[in-house]
């Protein structure tokens, strides 16, 4: 058997011209459904999906099962009751506060870790030397731990008007902040730990897609006149819908778990002032010693991640159609 | 055509052979792993722990327990050479964290840090109601326990903590910051502590280093003061406030925080307390920038390493009240271990614990942590930093208040606020109110 014999060699019969050719025998596979179950490429997936359901799926379904029980986490007495953990939550200022400060957070890291990513992107994919160098430095801090970062950032929000930031600006006559003991400015100094960590991880996924512009297009908009920014507009940016859908996701969902950078540098401190649903669940089960209530917040903000990543991947995926 | 199928024709290799023989191989691959997974490891360590026979138990703590423990545990494997302990400390976050985990998951170490009392996740009382701390009740060491502390070690009459004694809390401060500010002796009254605070600022030095960002640090000044506020008009307000008859906002708690704040209104404390860490409140003592710091004498080690010698601080008793003799002190029993109920070496963990309250090893683990010894002998050594607390501790000392509090989202509730307070975003009388409402879920 050999390739060439299949796809090289002229058909040695055929229908004559005009006559609609009778449709080829469709080839039975072998078992049917569950054989095309246990075909390519299920069957290389299936182990991945065998650990995924074992390590994520299964624990993840069986947790939900607390979250109707008074259980402390520790020990075997447990209690079913009902929806009293939901509507506990309900009258929760914590948990309450704590949507207020995830939704604000979200907001400020999905808006200018995006924006910044994009402007890191357009500057990388410049035709400069340094390109390449500057690609892998504005990536390096995504690789390294958020709870690193968080410490290290302590150190540059050090709150002593000659050390860090506040050396900085001082350098330059401005005045200093207590960034993250100042309860008005603690979460937006967090949102900028995050945004400084990850706007290389957006940069990269708007690089990719600058990569798939095709250079004819922007050849010919200029032929036709148009400027750097008209380009860019008409341009580039139709053609970035797809990394942009994928950045906004992936950075939206981020915001709304994100507990490491927290925990690290504030454990949501100053009073309630950085307290994010992540932090609260931790807390109420770790801390405080409520397990099924943790895990009925848990499960509250599982579904709330998943509701808005749905309604923004409908939205966005619209918006790539209609451009 | 794809590539790679055409290959698999060319190899004379059918899918279905390909898939059989990439299924043996993982077969074969994952047999000795599962077989030794379903094998029945002995529970005993062979050569690596020291030979036939020999247990290795498990333990964890936290940071402060470490100079200690690694010296009790190298004493202990000269006792009981067939025993190993192998000790591994974190911070109190990380090891609440991992502990509660493993606790609900029903794979304890054998031996793990439980905090004396109640008002923790991780307190004696708290864990013990769920069956999961050995009865410690038999060992010579627990009929020694100070009638006052009994408390803190024991529920129901059943003692299931060992702690080597207590720490206070007070004012750890740099001898040199007061001779130069003109300080001669420590303060005894509140009015002495403000002019010995005003002194040493207009010495151009920071009377009080407060490092409030890290949460557990908010709850001393508190704790210093409510002794002499709260507990010396009323010894019995920790039990009338369990049967409901007393509050924090209508009590000496009131009078407490007016304190507290009092201090910050009058440039006491350095500058931006909520953004300030422990680390740093540490430095700023011990290399002279501020005065003092109140805090518990457990980290006077830690104090001591950052500064140029250890004779340059010492402690004094906060005196939050007027008059001398009213003033009293937190003493509190401090961080202790316990046995996990379920562990398949109960018998060695709790012969360890044994080991510990043997009066000489009480010593060494009291000296390590600068703590006062649970009883004490003719070889005790008590630091001569905490000297000055040792008038207060027979009938003027209340145990830490957390130990007393009926759950362990007050303590949390009452860091939260503090910061609160010094952030000028909530008041005095909203303050205790939340703390109020957490002690009674």
């Amino acid at each position: 058997m050999s390739v060439t014999s299949r796809s090289g060699s002229p058909p040695t019969t055929g229908t004559p011209a005009g006559t609609p050719a009778a449709p080829a025998p469709r080839r039975r596979r072998a078992g049917g459904r569950f054989g095309a179950a246990l075909s390519p490429p299920w069957l290389f997936a299936a182990p991945a999906l065998l650990v995924y359901a074992l390590v994520v799926l299964y624990p993840s379904i069986a947790g939900v099962v607390y979250a109707f029980t008074d259980w402390s986490g520790i020990g075997g007495d447990m209690s079913f009751v009902g929806l009293a953990n939901f509507r506990t939550m309900l009258g929760d200022d914590q948990a309450l506060g704590s949507i207020g400060n995830t939704v604000l957070l979200t907001i400020a890291i999905v808006v200018v870790q995006n924006g910044v990513g994009l402007l890191l992107a357009l500057g990388a994919h410049a035709r400069i030397k340094s390109r390449t160098v500057l690609r892998v430095v504005f990536f390096a801090p995504v690789v390294v731990s958020p709870v690193m970062i968080a410490f290290l950032w302590k150190y540059i929000y050090n709150p002593d008007p000659h050390a860090g930031l506040n050396g900085l600006l001082g350098f330059f006559g401005l005045p200093g902040h207590d960034w993250l003991g100042d309860p008005s400015l603690a979460l937006w100094s967090i949102a900028g730990m995050v945004v400084w960590q990850n706007a290389g991880y957006s940069m990269v996924i708007f690089l990719a897609g600058l990569e798939g512009v095709p250079v004819e297009l922007h050849e010919a908009a200029m032929i036709d006149g148009a400027g750097t920014v008209q380009r860019f507009r008409f341009v580039t940016w139709p053609l970035l819908a797809p990394a942009l859908t994928i950045n906004l996701m992936l950075s939206t969902i981020g915001g709304l778990k994100l507990f490491d950078q927290v925990f690290a540098a504030t454990n949501g401190g100053p009073g309630y002032a950085t307290e994010t649903l992540s932090t609260v669940l931790y807390k109420q089960a770790f801390v405080y010693g409520k397990f099924g209530y943790s895990t009925a917040v848990a499960l509250v903000l599982a579904l709330f991640v998943a509701a808005v990543s749905f309604v923004q991947i409908y939205y966005l995926r619209s918006r790539e159609v209609a451009q | 055509m794809p590539p790679v199928p055409d290959r698999l024709r060319d190899a004379k290799v059918s899918r279905a052979q390909f898939f059989r023989l990439m299924g043996g191989i993982a077969v074969a691959a994952m047999a000795p792993a599962s077989l030794a997974a379903c094998s029945t490891r002995p529970e005993t360590t062979g050569a690596a722990a020291g030979g036939s026979g020999a247990t290795q138990l498990s333990f964890v703590g936290v940071a402060d327990q470490k100079t200690p423990m690694d010296a009790l545990v190298a004493a202990y494997k000269k006792v009981a050479p067939q025993v190993s302990i192998g000790a591994s400390y974190a911070p109190t976050d990380q090891v609440q964290t991992s502990l509660r985990t493993q606790l609900g998951a029903g794979n304890a170490p054998d031996l793990h840090v439980v905090y004396p009392g109640n008002g923790s996740a991780m307190s004696m009382s708290q864990i013990a109601s769920a069956g999961l701390l050995a009865d410690l009740s038999a060992q010579a060491w627990t009929k020694t326990i100070p009638t006052g502390f009994k408390p803190a070690f024991q529920q129901d009459g059943k003692t299931y903590i060992f702690s080597a004694g207590s720490s206070v809390i007070g004012a750890i401060y740099n001898k040199k910051v007061f001779q130069e500010a003109g300080v001669e002796a420590p303060p005894t009254t509140w009015t002495e502590f403000l002019d010995v605070c005003e002194k040493i600022k207009k010495a151009g030095k920071t009377p009080i280093a407060l490092g409030a960002q890290t949460p557990w640090v908010t709850q001393l000044i508190t704790y210093a003061l409510v002794p002499s506020t709260v507990y010396a008009k009323d010894p019995t307000f920790d039990d009338k406030q369990l049967a409901g008859q007393a509050t924090f906002a209508g009590s000496g708690w009131v009078q407490a925080m007016e304190m507290y704040l009092e201090l910050q209104k009058r440039g006491f404390f350095n500058d931006n307390p909520n953004g300030t860490t422990f680390e740093q409140q540490t430095s700023m003592v011990a290399t002279g920038k501020a005065g003092m710091a109140i805090q518990v004498s457990a980290v006077l080690p830690d104090f001591r390493k950052a500064a140029s010698g250890p004779d340059d601080l010492s402690m004094f008793p906060v005196p939050g009240a007027d008059d001398a003799a009213q003033v009293w002190i937190p003493a509190g029993v401090v961080v202790g271990l316990g046995a996990g109920a379920k562990s398949k070496h109960l018998d060695q963990a709790t012969a360890f614990i044994d080991f510990l309250g043997r009066q000489e090893n009480i010593n060494a683990y009291a000296k390590a942590i600068s703590a006062i010894p649970l009883t004490q002998d003719a070889n005790s050594t008590i630091d001569p930093a905490v000297e000055s607390f040792l008038p207060f501790t027979k009938d003027r000392a209340v145990p830490f208040m957390d130990q007393r509090w009926p759950n362990a989202e007050v303590q949390p509730t009452h860091f939260a606020v503090v910061q609160d307070l010094l952030a000028g975003r909530t008041s005095i009388g909203d303050a205790l109110k939340k703390m109020d409402e957490a002690y009674k879920k």
